[in-house]
């Protein structure tokens, strides 16, 4: 074991728990697929492991890593191989089901334009190196000889947890680095709000024991939070009796196509329809939170009718449907937290829920996570735009990259890939030539999440839960270290006598877990015995502290009304979807070819346009539009359709790659690229979904190519029994 | 059964040994004294000039099968479970050949590949395309482990004539040599002889 003499306190600081497979051989590379005799090898086993039976899979359980809700997941082995992927059902994640992300995984691991060897930058060009060489590049740069200052270091990441989370403290304490965890599609605003409004940045939705469901644009079965175990509690919330769920949006989400009552308001005007609703409460008796006190008074229906284009009509009907369904939830979206008054236009939201009662029966709290070294980091656009500003402001002399991809998520107007330039070393740590990778000095290309270990703790936390992740297979390029293997040679070069006890990630891991409290295992169960359990289950249930949830007085918010008209009369809405995420899903041809969920549009970008707004701009489907802001300009093809609001242009998050492989480059448009740099004041994060552009035909047409054309018409053949909106009102609520 | 009993000791080195011995023993006195009665599916028509693939090891089929009588299935023993027979583990190969014919050529050969822990690269033969869904495992089950003709007088030479069907009679090769089409219309026409299933989701699925 080891032969440190270390207090227990910081032995366990070391291993993560600081208070608040198998190897395989016979697995050759595909070479040739044939039937001709005697061009493929067929290798046997070596020695086989007792249960390894040629052409029989065996399932092991690790976690998914295609976005940071941590799903649990079953892959089946063959031969030494994953080849299939599905949820494990012990997960109170995600209770064995799995998203279309996290089923084409293995495609992010098969994927032919993974590098296979590290490349060093030599003048234009990046050239093959081996792995010792690499290694010592970056001794050199980082080592003790290198003689680094304070604050030059630097590690941008997305969202991490973990015992990875703990490791990568553990370098930048030591190196005096800095962290910027940077993601786009992120609560953070929400975050920032919860913990003033309630003192925890991430409650617990009991979606199941709502009656009602009000979502500003929370997309909460395709992209918001944890959308797998959304989805199980909102088939909970649809059994009898039957919850209603209202999505109030500018353009239609999945969640939004699965809402009993679906409308569409202006971009940015999401808070005063929540002050509107708020006003009309408070006129039924409800009493009025501190912060709205002197603002709702401004926000009687007929102005709020006006600014947010829901009818007067429809405010009052929403204000009692409310009232009659205690307990609802009221929940914000994406679009909702990414405006220029993000902040306030969440508060207003959340507070609704304050007034309805709903906090302690359908907000509740997750209770306190008792390892805060591993709890999740959530990335967010403000560490984004501060390592902008750091790279402009030439504020580090080496930069780590892992799990994220700056220079396409960055808008243009941040001008990264300049500005990176600055940074004298940059070394990437990814499987894959994306846009930020090509630009870096060393890439050292990191094992796949399928072949990696790790443990995450998701930052929603349906219950206390770190999800254990295990190699599913060998790697298939040797030498590509995991990021745990990574970050203990790179503590190493800093600190050989302390990290020198684990040979790697694995090792360390292993006696992470066996110095957990006595009270997590069974009683005598052996440390080798509870390390195979964590194993098998690819999850630890851990004990949090929960307390009730409740609500403090939040200071005063002012609110603007947003912008309309002018230049630019639209307001672009760049919508993430369940396929390409933030556009790291791209390089996954399963995702490029699974028909959009609103649109049914594959391999291609689309903007989304209301018929009125098409009409006006003489333009359908197929057209192309250039739609531009402030910052430039993008060509998209359009897709004509009710469900966006005629204010608002809406492109899908995720295409437009000038990297990233053969199945990502060029294809789509990068809405991002365009978005101005303004951010909410409060928070300041970026506001995604304040850019106003203008939208002009341009003289193109194209196909845009859908799975199902016409799919919207059912020309008069009955293929799906529909009842008049008028109808369905009347017996649906 | 006794034939899961040889399967499973295989890993186990001279219990395996022994176990090859015997069955060896035990096999070649019953089949020698019992005359063969046995009822083999109708063969399929047609034949396929294979190529001579020349193997890492010259594998000699004849020499374990035709002289020393041990059971296909001894060493091809994922048949009985999975799609594939499965080509052994070096280690099935040590279980025997650790104390046995030490001092010949080929097992020298396989010795090194041994110690070296590496697999030894054998070259496919016999092949089906990724479309058709071809199980060992039901063929087995058909022809010889539902078979009480074959169950009864169970040896290499009653169970050979059964993987003959598909790969010749490997008591006459060395190396494996692909003697029959293995294409659809040869696989048809021994399903409409023997009564195998006939529908397309059979083997396309």
């Amino acid at each position: 074991m080891m032969n440190l003499k270390l207090k227990r306190r910081e032995f366990l600081q070391l291993m993560g728990w600081g208070t608040a497979g198998a190897t395989l051989a016979g697995c050759d590379l595909p070479t040739t697929v044939t039937l001709e005799e005697g061009k493929e090898e067929v290798v046997a086993y070596h020695s086989p492991e007792e249960y390894a039976i040629p052409g029989i899979g065996v399932w092991y359980a690790s976690t998914c890593m295609q976005c940071a809700a941590g799903c649990g997941i079953h892959g089946r082995v063959r031969e030494g191989r994953v080849l299939k992927l599905e949820g494990n059902p012990d997960s109170p994640v995600n209770r064995g089901k799995l998203c279309q992300m996290g089923q084409a995984g293995v495609q992010g691991h098969y994927n032919p334009d993974r590098y296979s060897a590290p490349k060093l930058r030599q003048g234009d060009a990046l050239v093959d190196i081996g792995w010792d060489e690499a290694w010592k590049l970056i001794e050199e740069k980082t080592g003790t000889q290198a003689h680094l200052d304070a604050g030059s270091l630097a590690w941008v990441t997305g969202t991490l947890s973990g015992h990875q989370a703990a490791l990568m403290a553990a370098h930048l304490s030591a190196m005096n680095g800095k962290h910027y965890g940077c993601e786009v599609i992120t609560p953070a605003v929400w975050e920032a709000v919860n913990k003033d409004l309630f003192g925890e940045a991430m409650p617990r939705l009991q979606l199941s024991k709502a009656r009602l469901v009000l979502s500003f644009g929370a997309d909460f079965l395709g992209t918001w939070l944890s959308p797998v175990h959304f989805s199980t509690e909102y088939a909970q919330f649809r059994k009898a009796p039957r919850g209603i769920l209202i999505q109030v949006e500018p353009a239609m989400s999945l969640t939004g196509a699965n809402a009993d009552l679906w409308l569409a308001i202006r971009p940015g005007a999401e808070g005063a329809l929540a002050l509107g609703l708020a006003y009309v409460l408070a006129q039924n008796g409800a009493a009025v939170p501190e912060a709205l006190q002197g603002v709702i008074g401004d926000y009687a229906p007929s102005r709020v009718a006006e600014i947010t284009g829901v009818s007067e009509t429809r405010i009052m009907q929403l204000a009692e449907l409310l009232r009659q369904h205690a307990p609802s939830l009221v929940l914000p979206g994406y679009t909702a937290q990414g405006q220029t008054q993000g902040y306030e236009t969440t508060a207003a939201i959340m507070l609704l829920n304050v007034m309805l009662g709903n906090v302690g029966q359908t907000l509740i709290s997750a209770g306190e996570f008792p390892f805060p070294q591993l709890a999740a980091k959530s990335g967010n656009t403000r560490d984004l735009l501060a390592f902008a500003d750091a790279a402009h402001n030439k504020a580090h002399e080496v930069v780590f990259f892992y799990g994220v991809n700056p220079v396409f998520t960055a808008p243009a107007a941040l001008n990264l890939a300049d500005r990176l330039k600055n940074i004298p070393f940059k070394v990437a740590f990814t499987p894959f030539p994306d846009e930020t990778a090509v630009l870096c000095d060393l890439i050292l290309p990191v094992a796949s999440y399928l072949e990696d270990w790790g443990t995450h703790a998701p930052a929603y936390q349906p219950e206390g839960v770190i999800g254990l992740q295990q190699p599913l297979m060998e790697t298939l390029y040797p030498g590509t270290p995991g990021l745990g293997d990574a970050l203990l040679r790179l503590l190493k070069m800093g600190d050989a006598a302390k990290y020198g006890a684990w040979n790697d990630y694995y090792g360390y891991l292993k006696q992470a877990v066996a110095s957990l409290p006595a009270q997590y295992r069974g009683a005598g169960q052996s440390d080798e015995a509870f390390w195979q359990s964590v194993l098998q289950k690819g999850q630890l249930k851990v004990d949090v502290k929960g307390g009730a949830l409740q609500a403090k007085s939040l200071g005063g918010l002012h609110f603007s009304a947003p912008a309309t008209g002018g230049d630019y009369p639209f307001t672009l809405i760049p919508s993430p979807r369940l396929s390409f995420w933030d556009g790291r899903h791209a390089n996954l041809p399963w995702i490029q070819e699974a028909p959009d969920q609103i649109t049914k549009v594959v391999w291609d970008s689309w903007a989304e346009i209301h018929p009125v707004t098409a009409a006006k701009l003489g333009v359908e489907e197929g057209d192309v539009l250039e739609i531009a802001s402030e910052q430039g300009a993008i060509k998209v093809k359009v897709f004509v359709h009710k469900g966006v609001h005629p204010h608002a242009v809406a492109v899908p998050m995720g295409q437009g790659h000038e990297e990233y492989g053969r199945y990502a480059r060029n294809r789509g448009a990068n809405p991002l690229r365009i978005l101005n740099p303004v951010t909410d004041a409060r928070t300041g994060e970026l506001a995604l979904y304040g850019t106003r552009v203008k939208a002009v035909p341009a003289g193109e047409h194209r196909m845009l190519v859908k799975a199902g054309r016409d799919n919207i018409s059912q020309r008069g053949r009955k293929l799906v029994a529909t009842i008049s909106a008028e109808q369905f009102r009347r017996t649906e609520g | 059964m006794q034939l899961t009993r040889w399967a499973r000791a295989g890993r186990y080195g001279w219990p395996a040994l022994l176990a090859a011995w015997c069955m060896a023993g035990v096999l070649s006195t019953a089949s020698a004294s019992e005359p063969m009665s046995v009822q083999y599916p109708v063969a399929p028509q047609g034949s396929h000039k294979g190529l001579d693939v020349p193997q890492p090891i010259d594998f000699p089929h004849d020499i374990h099968t035709r002289d020393n009588k041990i059971n296909c299935l001894y060493c091809h023993s994922y048949g009985r479970q999975s799609n594939v027979a499965g080509i052994p583990p070096t280690s099935k190969c040590m279980g025997c050949h650790s104390v046995i014919a030490t001092d010949k050529p080929r097992i020298r050969q396989l010795t090194e590949f041994w110690e070296k822990k590496q697999p030894i690269p054998w070259l496919k033969v016999h092949d089906v395309p990724d479309f058709v869904h071809f199980t060992h495992e039901k063929h087995l089950k058909r022809f010889i482990f539902d078979n009480p003709e074959v169950m009864n007088n169970l040896s290499v030479d009653t169970v050979a004539p059964v993987c003959a069907l598909c790969h010749g009679d490997m008591r006459a090769k060395t190396v494996a040599k692909k003697d029959k089409p293995l294409t659809m219309g040869w696989c048809v026409s021994c399903h409409e002889k023997n009564g195998g299933p006939g529908d397309c989701w059979a083997c396309h699925k």
